[in-house]
């Protein structure tokens, strides 16, 4: 055959192989080497400084509290996203006469940048804003808050930003899983004198699945890098109440603390890493069995 | 009340619940949409009243003062090329990847599928680039772009051709075509469906994204449409929001009436990403 004996070489995979190599997974593996240097603007000497960046980043109230924040947002928009997008795709799949509308209308926000999206909600969040002046009218005057101002509830206001405009993508996803199940499954379990929960619960649920670990995995890992959310509403305040991770990196990027930095984006990998590595080997394995 | 009228009714009312929650959808749009025709003062009402007056010249100041037309062909030739390297050299890895059954063609496709998770490395990134001093520039945002939306593209590329017989490459090359051309010339007219998908994909993605051009584009005369808006936004915001959300409706404009156009293809584009892998 061909000069290397085959002829489908490998040197079709290079080009893409090369620029994903050498622009991605490069400078993560030599990044934690500067993750453990002193790498700062205007010094012309590297440092080695071991796991210095590390220690300080966990002794930093503000970092913790960026932390913590990452992760309360992402289990938010994960419970938010899913709960909702599963329950907007189970209305939607009933013979509507309205689902074509419906489905446009709830997945046009997901083609709009997060910073537009995040910047339309900025004066309807405001405490005097639509918002509260909606909940006053209908009477929930209880439930007024001082939506982006209140830093016990910030991080949520910005989660429920991300869940209005994400819940369409999830619920389309759901819905192409909900039109995987065989019309048949459901007639035999009604045959079988099962009540609409138990269909739920025995038919629908279980072949939800390949749809719920999508849908999980995505929002999770949005949830975990999220930056440009809360860049937009608040840019990490009041204070620093709604930090996360990735907008910290980028301060430590504006203020030239490199190596403090890259430290603080190799623990958002890890991060990632440790709680959706095991999402995807599950993935797998269902997808081995079946 | 018989079984089946019951159930119309039952159906007529989830209708309307549903009709009403598209609301919470439309009105934060709706009160950019008519906010952006208002003038400063009525603006900051901030509700779905209608303009006294409808000021088209709004638009007119954003596009002049926001430089949105610089933006605009900025975005365009970020997204465009880097697309296009994007749909080229994944679709020719996938190819490879799709027809070989080997240990390394295992591997690399999991090497490839990290890329989907793991977060950038921000600043070793701009130190590789300082080196190669193309740092700062359109060259390096093509670049990265390219090498973000790799692995999904490829992804979606492997599973595709792997539902295209094999027996169409094998008769091109008895008839002597060489690889790269039963490649562009058999297999490629074939992935137009999944073409489309991964065109929608890097797009929408690429368009909208903010991060890379923040840390990556130093010239503020190179700067992408989301980030002009945000900077539109930090120079109006405190007085002039009708300004803003001219800006931003333009700035949103593009890619909603291709979604209009296409919905089909967007939603199937931008969702079957996630299902098919």
């Amino acid at each position: 055959m061909r000069r290397n004996g085959h002829l489908y070489s490998y040197w079709l995979v290079l080009p893409a192989l090369f620029i994903f190599g050498i622009f991605f997974v490069a400078p993560s593996i030599y990044g934690i080497y500067y993750s453990l240097t002193d790498w700062t603007i205007g010094k012309d000497s590297i440092s080695f400084v071991g796991i210095q960046n590390y220690i300080s980043i966990f002794k930093n109230s503000e970092l913790r509290l960026a932390i913590c924040n990452t992760f309360v947002y992402a289990i938010t928009v994960v419970i938010g996203k899913n709960l909702n997008g599963l329950l907007l795709a189970l209305a939607v799949n009933t013979k509507l006469k309205l689902r074509g509308y419906l489905r446009v209308v709830f997945f046009l926000p997901c083609v709009i940048s997060t910073i537009i999206i995040g910047l339309v909600f900025v004066p309807i969040l405001h405490p005097n804003g639509i918002l509260n002046s909606f909940l006053t009218a209908i009477g929930l005057d209880a439930f007024r808050q001082s939506w982006l101002v209140d830093r016990r509830i910030v991080m949520f206001t910005i989660a429920g930003v991300s869940i209005w405009q994400w819940t369409g993508y999830h619920m389309v996803v759901y819905l192409a899983g909900l039109q995987g199940i065989p019309q048949s499954y459901y007639e035999a379990a009604k045959i079988d004198g099962a009540s609409a929960l138990q269909r739920f619960r025995n038919v629908t649920f279980p072949m939800l699945a390949p749809a719920f670990n999508i849908n999980m995995l995505l929002s999770m890992i949005g949830g975990l890098k999220v930056f440009s959310e809360p860049y937009a509403l608040t840019n990490g305040g009041p204070g620093n109440a709604s930090q996360v991770i990735a907008l910290e990196v980028f301060s430590m990027f504006g203020r030239g603390q490199w190596g403090l930095g890259t430290a603080l984006n190799v623990t958002l990998t890890l991060f990632v890493s440790i709680i959706c590595v095991p999402i995807l080997i599950n993935m797998r394995k269902r997808e081995v069995e079946e | 009340m018989s079984c089946r009228t019951k159930r119309k009714w039952m159906q007529f009312c989830l209708e309307v619940v549903l009709l009403l929650m598209t609301l919470i959808i439309i009105m934060p749009l709706l009160i950019m949409l008519l906010g952006s025709f208002k003038n400063s003062t009525e603006v900051t009402a901030f509700d779905l009243s209608l303009p006294k007056q409808w000021l088209a010249e709004n638009y007119k100041t954003v596009f002049e003062d926001g430089k949105l037309l610089s933006a605009f062909k900025n975005s365009i030739l970020i997204t465009a090329v880097s697309t296009m390297i994007t749909i080229l050299t994944s679709s020719l890895a996938a190819f490879v990847l799709a027809r070989r059954i080997t240990r390394l063609s295992k591997i690399l496709y999991y090497f490839f599928f990290l890329g989907t998770i793991i977060p950038m490395q921000m600043m070793p990134t701009i130190r590789l680039f300082t080196v190669l001093n193309i740092y700062g520039g359109y060259t390096n945002v093509i670049i990265l772009y390219t090498a973000v939306n790799i692995p999904f593209s490829c992804f979606l590329y492997t599973g595709f051709i792997k539902g295209i017989p094999r027996s169409l490459d094998e008769s091109a090359f008895i008839e002597g075509a060489s690889t790269l051309k039963t490649f562009f010339y058999i297999i490629f007219p074939l992935l137009k469906s999944c073409n489309i998908t991964v065109l929608i994909l890097l797009f929408t993605g690429i368009w909208n994204e903010i991060n890379i051009p923040l840390y990556f584009l130093n010239n503020p005369a190179k700067r992408t449409l989301p980030l002009s808006v945000y900077q539109f936004f930090g120079m109006y915001g405190g007085s002039n929001w009708n300004l803003v959300f001219a800006d931003l409706v333009l700035a949103a404009l593009p890619v909603v009436v291709l979604f209009l156009f296409m919905q089909k293809q967007f939603i199937a584009g931008l969702t079957e990403g996630a299902v098919k892998s």
